[in-house]
């Protein structure tokens, strides 16, 4: 399945699997290896991706048993003793369980209300613009953010918003009055910060792909229209957005498996006592239990439940997204 | 899916797997090497040559070649328990032995129970019954510990703001708060604003009971530190009256501005800055935070920079006074069971740390090489030649790395203590001593210092944030005197009943 992910390239997804039914009837007629001799150089090319998913993505796997076992280093994978489920019931009937997975899924949805949408607003919007200098020099300048780490992010958020001497902080303190706001510990403050700093970090960026989506629509298209009659509305409404619909919806699939990924570099630096209720999330948890305390089975166990969530989201967005007469992923 | 019919799909695999083989060599782990020691520890700086002169001189010293891995100590806890989770062990590891990946560990075997072993290697025989007794787990000594002063905690105060507003240097917890309010209030800097506070708190990266501000403050209440016996039973130190009565006190300083508003926030590197930039007056830690700070007033005014003074551990209001000490230890260097096999090899590893930590040894991890680095004096080290690189990639590889390999040398047993730079440090390190025993007399001890409870252990992840979190939030106003109470009653609900069972317990079985 992981090899199907392939088209995260910047191209409308639609023309790879376009292709792909088309020698179907042949392929019970021929042996498998005139098959393979005839295309050999393909099989070739074909060959490093594949190890590549074996090594990295599929042996790995194998230590997901010590989810099931208590694992102890010192005894090894084989030698650790068998026992069932237990770590995932002490998950599921911890204290911690529904916390987690309130401040995980809220996250979720709060990038699907907010972080989602954002690329394809931006990158619409550039389409209009018609000079074309400003349109480039824009679309340079909102990449910059993607290239800074969560640690300069973060240290950024603190020296703009700290309560001692964050210069935006003040400013609206300037301005509001009344007492101070600890923007940076508070817990009401937690997420709109996450949120805020995603948009700036990852919104430009994210604009690429939609860019090029929109760069591939058929001019033509336009021209008709424009001779049709259809002012600039009409245009964007019945040619610009059914073109890029397909690559928001890809993108939609794609981006629903991580949705429990909630960025754990930048919760962990944005956590403090004050708001950790908040701030808590599986990618968190897992960090704290396996890495800082050494529970390995506990911590692989959570990361596998997390990991199960995110292909079920998956495969639900994808028969969604047939369901709603769209193209789907597979 | 039908690109991927099975017989194709097992062409590939075998393909693959195939190449992995091809790629993988055998390189297994085999036991210790007699003529080797590989060593992990943490590092505070850059990381030394293995060829460098020190490193010479140290191997030439244990007669064995020395492989050590350094691991930056912002990081070290993190990449021990990886190492915890590997099949590469070194020989020795220094490690906090009460760490839950390292018990685990070493109640698997991984690491040899050193209990009893030490008392024939005059070097590494422990030298305090105390400290001895803390760096056990549960009664048994799963490494030699590395020693540190008994009691480091003070309080490092503006001497010229002290001197300007005429104010002495406080004794008791009133006295201290009359400070950090005239520190607040009446414009120490003199630069007719109000822009300084009284003491400076930064976000705490420890649990309850790791020598925090709170706890110290928590421990002049008189707070037990960590456990503490109450009708006959041993509880954690927050379930006692002490623990909200001082708590209620620093509240109101929070909310009087006498503690830097961001004291949830500020990173604890960054400690110093708000001290040196003249925001803050007052800073309560470990003493020799007292000297860094001086440097670094030297660093900006070569002319003018005594501006620092520290105070002991305080009187409570009614002239009692309670102590907070230190384990006397931090972190232990514990033995590889993977690497080091039979009692023979122990032996032989054991004899070579004791070589380590002979006199000569301290010598060079503490001081360097002398006639290098360093000249004698009487009984002081003076560092000489520092303008020579290589003299000083020597005393970098001392102060920021080999320093840690010693066990006994940073209270001064076997090495020399340095000659401080100037009449202000001189002075300032004598009162460390004096402060020190002066207020060992009243330390308050942790009685189960000794011992982890395994439930601790298990649910640590829940537990260990609920009270130090909850303590953050009443102290900046978020939460009630009350709901403060609900999360130490959470605590016990969340398995804090069988912890302090397992304490109670344990203590004693194994004494403390």
């Amino acid at each position: 399945m992981a090899t199907d992910l392939v088209p995260e390239v910047d191209r409308p997804a639609a023309k790879v699997s376009r292709r792909a039914p088309a020698p179907k009837r042949r392929r019970r007629t021929r042996p498998l290896w005139q098959d393979v001799l005839r295309y050999r150089w393909l099989y070739l090319l074909l060959l490093p991706g594949l190890v590549y998913f074996l090594v990295f993505k599929y042996l790995p796997m194998y230590g997901l048993t010590i989810a099931f076992k208590d694992y102890v280093p010192f005894l090894g994978y084989s030698g650790s003793e068998w026992v069932g489920l237990k770590h995932f019931e002490e998950l599921f009937t911890g204290p911690d369980f529904g916390r987690l997975m309130g401040n995980t899924m809220l996250l979720a949805l709060l990038t699907i209300v907010f972080i989602f949408p954002a690329p394809v607003v931006v990158a619409l919007l550039l389409n209009e613009l018609r000079v074309n200098v400003v349109k480039r020099s824009v679309q340079s300048l909102i990449y910059i953010p993607h290239f800074l780490s969560w640690t300069i992010v973060a240290s950024l958020t603190y020296l703009l918003f700290s309560v001692d001497f964050g210069v935006i902080a003040n400013w609206i303190h300037g301005l509001v009055g009344g007492q101070k706001t600890d923007y940076v510990a508070q817990a009401d403050w937690f997420r709109p910060l996450i949120v805020a700093q995603l948009l700036w970090k990852q919104t430009g960026w994210g604009t690429i792909i939609y860019l090029a989506a929109l760069a591939g629509v058929d001019s033509q298209l336009y021209e008709a229209a424009r001779v049709d009659g259809a002012g600039r509305w009409r245009q964007f409404w019945h040619i610009t957005l059914p073109s890029i619909a397909p690559t928001v919806v890809i993108m939609a699939i794609l981006t629903s498996g991580n949705l429990l990924d909630s960025g754990f570099e930048q919760i962990w630096l944005m956590t403090t006592s004050l708001n950790r209720d908040v701030a808590d999330v599986f990618d968190t948890f897992v960090y704290s239990i396996g890495i800082t305390q050494g529970a390995f089975s506990y911590a692989t166990a959570v990361g596998l439940f997390k990991g199960l969530v995110g292909v079920v989201l998956i495969f639900g967005s994808n028969f969604l997204a047939k369901r709603l007469g769209q193209r789907g992923l597979f | 899916m039908t690109i991927f019919s099975p017989r194709r799909l097992a062409l590939a695999t075998s393909l693959a797997l195939l190449a992995v083989a091809g790629c993988s060599g055998g390189d297994d782990t085999k036991g210790q090497a007699a003529d080797e020691l590989t060593v992990m520890a943490p590092l505070f700086g850059t990381a030394p040559d293995p060829g460098g002169e020190l490193q010479q001189a140290v191997e030439k010293l244990i007669g064995k070649k020395l492989k050590v891995t350094w691991v930056p100590n912002a990081e070290y806890g993190d990449k021990s328990n990886v190492t915890l989770a590997s099949d590469k062990l070194p020989d020795v590891m220094v490690v906090g032995e009460k760490g839950s990946s390292f018990v685990k560990a070493a109640e698997a075997g991984a690491f040899w129970d050193l209990t009893g072993k030490l008392d024939k290697y005059p070097n590494l025989k422990p030298a305090n019954e105390q400290t001895a007794k803390n760096s056990m787990t549960n009664g048994k000594t799963y490494g030699i510990y590395r020693v540190r002063p008994l009691l480091r905690s003070g309080i490092v105060i503006r001497k010229d703001w002290l001197a300007k507003l005429g104010l002495k240097e406080p004794q008791t917890v009133d006295e201290l708060r009359a400070v950090a309010k005239a520190f607040t209030e009446q414009d120490p800097d003199g630069n007719g604003k109000k822009d300084t506070y009284g003491l400076i708190i930064p976000k705490w990266p420890g649990g309850y009971g790791s020598a925090s501000p709170y706890d110290v403050i928590e421990t002049w209440f008189g707070t037990p530190n960590g456990w503490g016996e109450r009708d006959g039973k041993l509880v954690p130190g927050f379930d006692t009256p002490e623990f909200l009565t001082a708590n209620r006190w620093l509240r109101e300083w929070v909310s009087e501005g006498l503690v830097n508003p961001d004291f949830a926030t500020l990173d604890s590197g960054n400690w110093n800055n708000p001290f040196v930039q003249g925001k803050g007056g007052m800073i309560i830690d470990v003493n020799v935070r007292a000297t860094q700070l001086l440097d670094l007033f030297k660093e900006k005014n070569p002319k003018d920079f005594d501006k620092v003074t520290l105070v002991g551990n305080l009187k409570r209001s009614d002239g009692e006074k309670f102590s907070y000490p230190f384990t006397g230890y931090n972190m232990v260097m514990a033995v590889s069971k993977q690497r080091v096999r039979t009692e023979e090899q122990l032996d032989q590893v054991l004899q070579t740390l004791d070589k380590l930590q002979s006199k000569e040894g301290s010598v060079l991890l503490t001081n360097g090489i002398e006639g290098r680095n360093f000249t004698v004096d009487g009984q002081l080290a003076v560092p000489v030649n520092q303008d020579d690189p290589k003299i000083k990639a020597i005393q970098n590889d001392v102060d920021k790395a080999f320093i840690q390999l010693g066990t006994r040398a940073s209270v001064g047993l076997g090495a020399y203590k340095l000659r401080p730079a100037d009449e202000a440090s001189r002075k300032m390190r004598d009162k460390f001593d004096v402060l020190m025993n002066e207020d060992l007399k009243t330390a308050v001890f942790n009685p189960a210092q000794g011992v982890l409870a395994p439930t601790a252990t298990a649910k640590s992840q829940t537990l260990d944030t609920i009270v130090p979190d909850a303590r953050m939030k009443y102290l900046s106003g978020a939460i009630t005197e009350d709901q403060l109470k609900a999360q130490i009653k959470r605590w016990y609900d969340a398995g804090g009943t069988q912890v302090a069972q397992e304490v109670n317990d344990l203590v004693a079985k194994v004494g403390g």
